[in-house]
């Protein structure tokens, strides 16, 4: 017997071993070693190590052809940081303002949006069709999405502006700019998010609305007594991935706005590729992802402390 | 019930008409690639007379861009990823959730971390590390790197938990090595969550944009998304009907494997969310 049945409903590695299974404790190392390498080896060369690197780089000047142009310390991060007269610090922040702004015009219609589709569905007949409907787009590429909404949103000619007898400059001008980027993302993610909320909601036990009805308890009630907060973590969940993709926003933008008009819907990844692999600043461009990787990380890791915290209380 | 003060059937015309506004996009994409260039303008959702001329355009012989070799690529290197990944997840995911062996619950907490990394902070030291691997422009470069996500061990350590420890133990009795628990047992098993490890995967890596666009320089090497990014769409600025016609056939592959897979797929979307 290679473990007992307890383990199973345990954590993984939470149990202490047995004196039986040290004694077969070395064979099962070494399988469980060879078993883990594939994994491990890609891990460690395609993650890992490229994490360290992006360090190193970092702290180097770094042009893609002449390779390492030496140490410069913390020179890249002091000049985004804070010499607010070079031209890649005012990137910098333009990036990140832009990218913070898409994050609070998208975020809430990504959870909002997906969550009364989810919840329409979740109380309509032919849930499966239509849980499918709304999905589809999700499986779309960005390329896709783009390349269709840039011929629907042309203001001279665009179907959108045909039925809307409107004159509309969508991609061209702000705000409709930003308008469009956040429409075409909410078109294109919403099933995404529904999916995870319908299943969440599926999750909820029937006898909870049984005994709200028989209280005499309305929609709005059940919905806010009883639906919102069972579905707590799994909101949560979908505000954390939601803030976590609106902050890599890229292709919407390079492909749609081209980031104009001037930088305006430029966001921070696209400064990092322009950076990168057009000024050939790689040094700068690594320390602006890292920088722009430890804002994120404290910010979903404060997101994930706040619906902690809340569960406590 | 009190409770619906919508009935069901209203609820379901609600979802009907936000259906077709939504898939609104999607028909005129179908539309317009059916439509000579003089009517792309006209308007009207039904091409009439509609013609295959776009496709034919596109694909036929005298082609501006070699749209089959990047449908290929775009196949090729999904298709194997998603093997590469299923296969590798799956050894890992035994591993984890059968054997106890030193540092079993380091390596667990290395695959969560490597679902947090977000890829923009690795894509310049991961193009110079391919690059010192005279990797970039190839296939290695376009499939290696997404075989380092802990997404595929997470998913399938969950489910062989859920595999009674009965069923292996009369195998290991039997004196069965534990390659061959693994192949014997636990694959057959788990053919459904690799299914859906796999549609996942699939669809991240034939949908991906910025990997294969820093990763790929050469035209026979560009993936689909990123062909028609980079040279379609400055193109055929004008010619929309051919875009749209370019779009379809992006989109077909993926549409093949929704209408075949889509269950498995929502099931892997909706599985991330119930339990992470």
């Amino acid at each position: 017997m290679a473990q007992s049945p307890g383990v199973v409903a345990r954590p993984a590695g939470a149990q202490r071993r047995s004196p039986r299974h040290k004694a077969r404790g070395a064979g099962q190392d070494l399988i469980g070693y060879l078993l883990v390498l594939p994994f491990l080896a890609f891990f460690v060369v395609f993650q890992a190590y490229p994490v360290v690197y992006g360090v190193y780089v970092s702290l180097h000047h770094w042009n893609p052809i002449v390779g390492n142009g030496g140490w410069v310390g913390f020179r890249n991060y002091a000049l985004l940081l804070f010499d607010h007269s070079a031209l890649f610090s005012q990137q910098f922040w333009q990036g990140m303002l832009n990218t913070v702004l898409f994050v609070f015009i998208s975020v809430p219609f990504l959870l909002l949006i997906p969550f009364v589709v989810a919840y329409t569905i979740y109380r309509s007949p032919a849930k499966g069709l239509f849980r499918s409907l709304y999905f589809f787009p999700a499986t779309l590429s960005a390329t896709a999405v783009t390349s269709i909404w840039s011929w629907l949103l042309q203001t001279q000619g665009g179907e959108v502006n045909t039925i809307l007898g409107a004159h509309i400059p969508w991609l061209v001008e702000q705000p409709w700019a930003w308008i469009s980027i956040d429409l075409v993302t909410v078109w294109w993610t919403l099933g995404f998010n529904m999916v995870i909320l319908y299943a969440g909601m599926t999750q909820i036990s029937t006898t909870l609305f049984d005994a709200a009805a028989i209280d005499g308890a309305g929609s709005f009630a059940m919905t806010w007594n009883i639906t919102l907060p069972q579905l707590r973590r799994v909101i949560a969940f979908v505000v954390i991935i939601s803030t976590i993709a609106s902050f890599n926003l890229f292709a919407q933008p390079y492909l749609m706005t081209q980031g104009g008009p001037g930088f305006s819907t430029s966001p921070i990844t696209m400064f990092i590729y322009g950076v990168g692999f057009n000024s050939f600043h790689m040094g700068t461009a690594t320390a602006m992802a890292m920088l722009m990787a430890v804002i994120l990380a404290a910010i979903a890791f404060a997101q994930y402390r706040f619906v902690r915290g809340g569960e406590v209380s | 019930m009190k409770w619906d003060k919508i009935g069901r059937w209203q609820r379901a015309l609600l979802l009907a008409i936000g259906a077709f506004l939504m898939y609104f996009p999607i028909l005129w994409m179908l539309s317009t690639a059916l439509k000579p260039q003089a009517l792309a303008f006209n308007g009207a959702l039904v091409p009439a007379p509609a013609s295959l001329n776009n496709f034919r355009a596109i694909l036929g012989p005298t082609s501006y861009e070699p749209t089959f070799r990047w449908l290929g690529n775009s196949l090729l290197v999904s298709v194997t990823a998603s093997c590469l990944i299923v296969a590798v997840d799956s050894l890992a995911a035994y591993a984890l959730a059968r054997l106890r062996f030193r540092g079993r619950r380091f390596l667990f907490g290395v695959v969560l971390a490597s679902l947090t990394v977000p890829f923009v902070a690795v894509l310049i030291p991961l193009y110079l590390e391919m690059s010192g691997f005279n990797m970039l422009n190839t296939y290695y470069a376009l499939i290696l790197p997404y075989a380092a996500n802990g997404f595929g061990v997470f998913l399938l350590y969950q489910f062989y938990l859920g595999i009674p420890l009965e069923v292996e133990e009369a195998a290991i009795m039997d004196g069965a090595n534990r390659l061959r628990v693994w192949a014997h047992i636990f694959v057959p098993l788990g053919v459904a969550p690799m299914v859906t490890l796999g549609m996942v995967t699939f669809m991240n890596v034939y949908n991906d944009f910025l990997w294969p666009l820093v990763a790929t320089s050469s035209v026979q090497m560009r993936t689909m998304t990123v062909g028609i990014a980079l040279m379609a769409i400055g193109q055929y600025a004008t010619n929309y009907p051919l875009l749209m016609a370019l779009t379809f056939c992006s989109v077909l592959p993926i549409l093949v494997a929704f209408i075949f897979a889509q269950r498995r797929l929502v099931e892997g979307i909706a599985f991330s969310g119930l339990t992470m």
